[in-house]
């Protein structure tokens, strides 16, 4: 379905992708052969210069890659009106074998470029630049990782045929039925409460975190984030979209984001997908605290990063568990 | 807040900016919106027909069955229908008679349909297509509900009857009794209904046979289990369901507007180019007031902030005029400057109204086909006029 | 002391053929509230000395500390953000932007702060007043005469509030007149407790009264007045 305009619109976002992070490669390669900041001549000025062109290019490439990722969603949800079988983004994806995967690379891609720009902030806020080889080492390691992102894409796009037969949501995330490749079998009640503890596991470990420093909570924070991330998913799977869909049988991850359910998901992976990022990032950069100048800013994210994760998890928390208790409550009347 | 407010100072400055250069930003305002009317037409264009084509197919059977063989399409009896009588959910199974007539004297190819119209599901409602007249009842003979285009074919010929041949050249009259409503001019614009018996008679089928059967399902979700199972057990059939139909328009449609608009990226290219062009050319003017601002205390990434909503402005502006317009074009003008493109190009294109959907797919589709790299072809040369040197302000420079 | 600077060299293009050392061994010490002026031939060097001063540029070497802060090899994003709190810039020709409205002109440093624009109005207005400019605050600067042009410049130096005030070749398109005028307001700014530094070899400046000591510099150093 190469030349559908769907997949035309991703070839675009990837292209420009590529074009932002290629210049901003060879940005990186320069810096790294020539950067000496104990020089004060024309090429270190560039070279200081260029460091927005870089940090602009990827705050360019995060925004394209986020716009991409919505796109390959919604792409997989209209290729599914013309793959048998499927009725939404679900079965698209699952038609054929690189379809989830490039889903999640570029889920990745955010969280990656995310953190290069991360590091850029924290860099910049120090005068010796200390993380300028650390951050444009990172940027180079990017780039086969997009190539991958692209040609993943590709492939799946190439790939997909209008002949495959594949499964809808209803098949896939069914626990009632045996097989499927995603089958996610878990009870609703164990989720429930296992997602609930966790929630306040974060809620507690953010708050004594801002009371407190102890690095061994800090990470444990992390961990939970990682944890929490996954068991997010699985809970919106098994329960909560099944309660926005206001069907105990419809069980799906993408459906949540059409427009006759009030793009929810959108507002539910809004709040999620950060608020991991600010939940992981902290210890990632904590072991750069002992470069010149980087304590202060370090704490300043750390303290930052706490608050900002704290106040989504409690807004995505809310706005999962809305339709659930409002179910609850009203006994389904609605 | 200090960040936003400082956003908030920038895009302030670029507002100001772009007025004081509005001249050299006007050719650049005026193609990008050319090209986004265009890629925005297209696509409401194609989306359009795409709805349409989904609508008139909501109103076929669920499954349609034709009887083959030798690899043709040949009369299917009666029989057929009671020996699907053992499948549970079929709510109805109704034949029809489907053939063209080629009218020698215009040359014009009309579609037939002879109804069996009581025993079709809804039979009663079939009216409410029409706009004026009424549907043949199941006694009456002689008489036809024809479309837009037939009809006019026949009043031109100062006519109140149409005639046509049979297979032995013997003449068949028909009085008019309704015509089709333009809404439905899509589907019906070459069709001629008349009562079933009619159609076996016109095109010489025997007896109680017909074309195809259209076989009613009681619940939609068992359309495919219930095709397949209409399959084992006529073999000799080919079973088309509507979901079928519907996915092999929708990948047509996905292909055409595919490579519709891969024209219309050769015109963006072009425009990508000039605009990188505008952008990347300095006036002695500009590069002054670069170096001002930065020893007056702006960084340099205040002023690629600057250059951001520059472009951010151009282009939204540029896609709220171009998507209005091209709405305009599409829904008002029936997208009259892609007619000559579509009609010999399109299964269906007929002369009917087209109905653009502004969803926010659409308008995300068509962001990311210009919006997006436009903003990346202008921030390379942005970062070029960013790095004046401040010292380039002072008279020893 | 406000302005230290100790053996500070600048070399332009080090180590290819067109390398050019514009400062050499540069010793100054400045201290607050003082007015000075930068005498010397275009080409002397006294540019690229106010540069430095004026956190535009570190130098290639030597130690150079101003309103407190090492400059040192810091990079531009850095210079940028002491500049804009410890100088204020008065160029030649004023380099006002024509298109803008005086008011526009005056808080142009204030946009990259996130200063709102009530309370840039504000601080504005209060230099306008004082400037006796307040009458021309919504015309463009293209409109406004050459000696209210002068007083838009020094309102746009102040709006900052900054301690040190840098003047680059500020009477060198004036006539006499605005020339007195303009070295008049300075030294009011003086007496209010501004530090000025002035660069010129216009003998209205060297010579006017307020003027508390004139540096020489030529091909790059610092030679005893």
């Amino acid at each position: 379905m190469l030349l559908d305009v769907w997949s035309l619109a991703l070839i675009v976002c990837s292209t420009v992708v590529a074009f932002l992070m290629v210049f901003a490669g060879r940005s990186a390669l320069r810096v790294l052969r020539f950067w000496n900041p104990a020089s004060d001549d024309n090429r270190q000025i560039r070279l200081e210069n260029e460091i927005w062109l870089t940090s602009t290019l990827v705050e360019y490439g995060l925004g394209v890659q986020i716009i991409s990722l919505v796109v390959f969603v919604l792409a997989a949800d209209h290729f599914a009106g013309s793959i048998p079988g499927a009725m939404c983004a679900t079965g698209a994806l699952l038609a054929d074998p690189r379809g989830m995967p490039t889903l999640l690379i570029k889920l990745a891609g955010v969280f990656l470029y995310g953190f290069w720009l991360l590091l850029h902030q924290l860099d910049i806020r120090s005068e010796h630049y200390p993380l300028v080889r650390v951050k444009y080492i990172y940027l180079l390691l990017l780039l086969p990782f997009l190539a991958l992102d692209i040609g993943l894409q590709m492939s799946y796009l190439a790939g997909l045929r209008p002949d495959i037969i594949t499964s809808c949501c209803a098949v896939v995330f069914d626990s009632s039925s045996g097989g499927g490749p995603l089958l996610l079998r878990a009870p609703q009640v164990p989720v429930l409460q296992l997602f609930y503890a966790t929630v306040l596991l974060l809620a507690g470990l953010a708050v004594f975190l801002l009371r407190r420093r102890r690095i061994t909570a800090a990470i444990a924070y992390s961990l939970g984030w990682c944890w929490f991330f996954g068991l997010a998913m699985v809970a919106i799977i098994t329960v909560f979209s099944s309660y926005i869909y206001n069907m105990p049988f419809h069980k799906c991850p993408f459906c949540i984001l059409k427009p006759q359910y009030h793009f929810i998901g959108f507002l539910l992976y809004g709040t999620l997908i950060p608020a991991t990022f600010f939940g992981i990032t902290p210890v990632l950069v904590e072991p750069f605290r002992h470069r010149p100048g980087l304590a202060g800013p370090i704490a300043i994210y750390r303290t930052a990063a706490l608050k900002i994760s704290l106040f989504l998890l409690l807004v995505f928390t809310a706005l999962a568990s809305f339709p659930y208790l409002r179910y609850m409550l009203t006994g389904g009347e609605s | 807040m200090q960040i936003l407010a400082r956003q908030i100072n920038v895009l302030d400055y670029a507002l100001s900016s772009l007025w004081r250069r509005r001249m050299k930003n006007l050719s650049v305002l005026l193609v990008f919106t050319a090209v986004i009317f265009l890629v925005a037409s297209f696509q409401m264009t194609t989306g359009a027909l795409t709805r349409t084509a989904e609508r008139v197919l909501e109103n076929a059977p669920q499954i349609t069955l034709q009887r083959m063989s030798a690899g043709r399409q040949v009369d299917i009896p009666p029989e057929y229908a009671a020996r699907l009588s053992s499948i549970y959910g079929i709510s109805r199974i109704v034949p029809r008679v489907w053939g063209y007539y080629f009218d020698e004297v215009t040359g014009a190819n009309l579609t037939v349909m002879g109804l069996a119209t009581d025993r079709m599901p809804m039979g009663d409602q079939l009216h409410l297509a029409l706009a004026s007249g009424s549907f043949p009842g199941p006694g009456s003979r002689g008489s036809v509900v024809l479309g837009r285009a037939v009809n006019d074919m026949v009043q031109a010929r100062g006519s109140h009857l149409l005639s046509l041949f049979r297979n032995d050249l013997s003449m068949a009259s028909f009085e008019i009794s309704g015509v089709f409503a333009d809404a439905t001019d899509i589907l019906t614009r070459d069709l001629v209904v008349m009562n079933i018996d009619d159609a076996r008679d016109l095109f010489r089928i025997r007896g109680d046979r017909a074309t195809d059967l259209c076989v009613y399902v009681t619940n939609p979700n068992e359309i495919n289990t219930i095709a397949r199972k209409i399959a084992d057990l006529l073999p000799d059939t080919r079973v088309v369901t509507r979901p079928q139909i519907l996915k092999t328009y929708r990948v047509v449609f996905g292909w055409r507007s595919g490579f519709g608009s891969i024209c219309l990226l050769t015109a963006l290219t072009a425009f990508i180019i000039l605009a990188w062009d505008k952008a990347s050319g300095l006036s002695q003017e500009e590069k002054r007031e670069i170096a001002i601002l930065k020893v007056l205390g702006w960084q340099t990434a205040d002023i690629l902030a600057v250059r951001f909503w520059e472009s951010l402005l151009v282009s939204g502006i540029s896609f709220l005029v171009g998507v209005t317009l091209a709405f305009i074009h599409v829904a008002f003008f029936d997208a009259a400057l892609f007619r000559p493109i579509m009609v010999g190009w399109s299964v269906i294109f007929p002369p009917f109204h087209l109905v653009p959907e502004m969803t926010a797919q659409v308008v995300l589709l068509i962001f990311c086909l210009s919006v997006l790299p436009y903003l990346a072809a202008t921030v390379i040369p942005a970062w070029h006029t960013a790095s004046v040197p401040a010292d380039s302000a002072l008279s020893g420079a | 002391m406000l302005i230290e600077l100790e053996s500070v060299t600048k070399i332009y293009n080090q180590g290819r053929p067109n390398e050019v050392r514009a400062l050499d061994a540069i010793d100054l010490r400045i201290g607050a509230e003082t007015m000075v002026c930068l005498r010397g031939a275009s080409g002397s060097g006294k540019s690229t000395l106010l540069s430095i001063i004026g956190c535009i540029f570190p130098p290639t070497s030597g130690r150079a500390a101003i309103a407190g802060r090492k400059l040192s090899r810091l990079p531009d994003r850095f210079l940028t953000l002491h500049r804009r709190r410890t100088i204020g810039f008065i160029f030649q020709r004023f380099n006002l932007l024509p298109e803008l409205t005086v008011l526009d002109n005056i808080t142009l440093p204030l946009l990259p702060l996130g200063v709102g624009p009530a309370d840039r109005r504000a601080r504005a207005r209060e230099l306008m007043e004082r400037f006796g400019i307040i009458h021309r605050e919504n015309f463009r600067a293209a409109q406004v005469s050459g000696g209210e042009l002068q007083r838009v410049a020094i309102a746009r130096a102040l709006i900052n509030d900054p301690p040190i005030i840098l003047a680059d070749e500020p009477t060198a398109h004036l006539d006499s007149r605005l020339s007195h005028v303009f070295m008049d307001l300075m030294a009011e700014l003086r007496a209010a407790g501004k530090t000025i530094v002035i660069t010129s070899h216009d003998p209205l400046v060297t010579e006017h009264p307020a003027i508390e000591r004139i540096i020489d510099i030529r091909d790059g150093r610092i030679h005893a007045a």
